[in-house]
């Protein structure tokens, strides 16, 4: 069923396309619904058990590989968000490539296309089976909480989960 | 402020990134709070200058820019096994606790409650994924408002083109990506007279 090293590949392509935690989700999304190796309520499942758990935001990838294909899913997804980073290792020039004018330009480019990213990220993860008006309205309230900066992220997620249970039990 | 010898032994440092990553809930900015913390307050392996610094490089690097952070640090502070033990310390004991949840997760997912119970907490999550989004977004915008009119308009059109690209056109992420650099690299590089040339067709979506 699931070839890992094509498996490994696409978590790995995702990740060094990515930066942030969340960005390399619309690139999974796309291939591995696209593959039939994963189903479209696991990448809510993920994030929301991502965001539970502690470690990086980045670590909801550990929950996918979980969810799709065990313990080795889990690893495999491990070593691909590990990967990119040790680039770091590796490149020396790396501080005078920087000054160039043309990657400056670059930067913001690539930087806007990770927001734009992130905004599709928003849109899967509100088109998840199960989401209707009233779990849009849940959506608002904890953007809302989450921009007041006042409440921690964990009471939010504990008073949705509090309104998903009265809402829908 | 003098800095201690940074020769921590590994061990230390295994646990001292096992506390950051155990302790990290919600999001990158309580992470890099509890780094800095740890390596330039308590233990003054690091100026806030160096962690700066390394900061910058890790936005520029792909992937998750806390795992380049701890590259970095790791790094100074125990080269290549200082590398290795922070990864280690930073992920595995996080990472185990999310696969035990996701384990769970899959024992209990088919009770009436605990699906209602989900029914709420994934759209929230979508709320403060949009705070991620706007956090990203902010300083963007910041610096495009600096730069004219113009080039607010134009990082708007490619930031909401990028992502209508991805859920409309359903294009692959690594074309949308590599557009954005190219884009970038034509449109936003300073030192040109203008930072934008007349003909703006060519970003496509603009009609």
């Amino acid at each position: 069923m699931i070839n890992p090293l094509i498996y490994f590949l696409l978590f790995l392509k995702a990740s060094l396309f990515s930066t942030g935690g969340f960005s390399n989700l619309p690139s999974l999304h796309q291939d591995l619904l696209a593959n039939g190796w994963a189903k479209e309520s696991y990448f809510g499942q993920s994030i929301a058990i991502g965001q539970i758990s502690p470690g990086p935001n980045g670590l909801w990838v550990i929950s996918l590989g979980y969810f799709t294909y065990g313990i080795a899913g889990a690893a495999l997804a491990l070593i691909a968000i590990t990967l990119p980073a040790l680039v770091l290792v590796i490149s020396a020039g790396y501080t005078r490539i920087e000054q160039r004018t043309w990657v400056q330009g670059a930067m913001h480019g690539v930087s806007l296309a990770v927001v734009g990213l992130l905004l599709s990220v928003v849109w899967t993860i509100l088109h998840q089976p199960g989401v209707d008006w009233k779990g849009l309205l849940i959506a608002v309230g904890a953007f809302g909480l989450a921009l007041s900066r006042k409440v921690n992220i964990l009471i939010i997620l504990g008073l949705a989960g509090l309104a998903g249970y009265l809402l829908y039990r | 402020m003098k800095l201690q010898d940074p020769r921590p032994s590994k061990w230390l440092l295994f646990r001292i990134w096992a506390s950051v990553g155990l302790q990290s809930f919600g999001g990158g900015a309580s992470t890099t709070f509890l780094i800095q913390r740890a390596f330039i307050e308590k233990h003054r392996w690091l100026s806030m200058e160096e962690f700066m610094y390394f900061w910058n490089l890790c936005v520029l690097t792909p992937g998750i820019n806390l795992v380049a952070l701890t590259v970095l640090i790791g790094k100074k502070l125990g080269g290549v096994w200082g590398i290795v033990v922070s990864l280690a310390g930073l992920l595995l004991p996080s990472a185990a606790i999310t696969c035990l949840l996701a384990a769970t997760f899959l024992q209990v997912e088919n009770i009436a409650a605990v699906q209602a119970v989900l029914r709420g907490v994934i759209p929230a999550t979508g709320g403060i994924m949009l705070i991620v989004g706007l956090n990203f977004a902010l300083p963007l915008i910041r610096r495009s408002y600096k730069e004219g009119v113009l080039y607010l308009l134009a990082s708007g059109v490619l930031m909401i083109a990028c992502a209508l690209a991805i859920i409309l056109l359903k294009l692959s992420v690594i074309i949308v990506i590599l557009g954005a650099i190219l884009l970038g690299a034509l449109f936003f590089s300073p030192g040109r007279g203008s930072p934008l040339p007349e003909d703006e067709e060519e970003q496509g979506e603009q009609q």
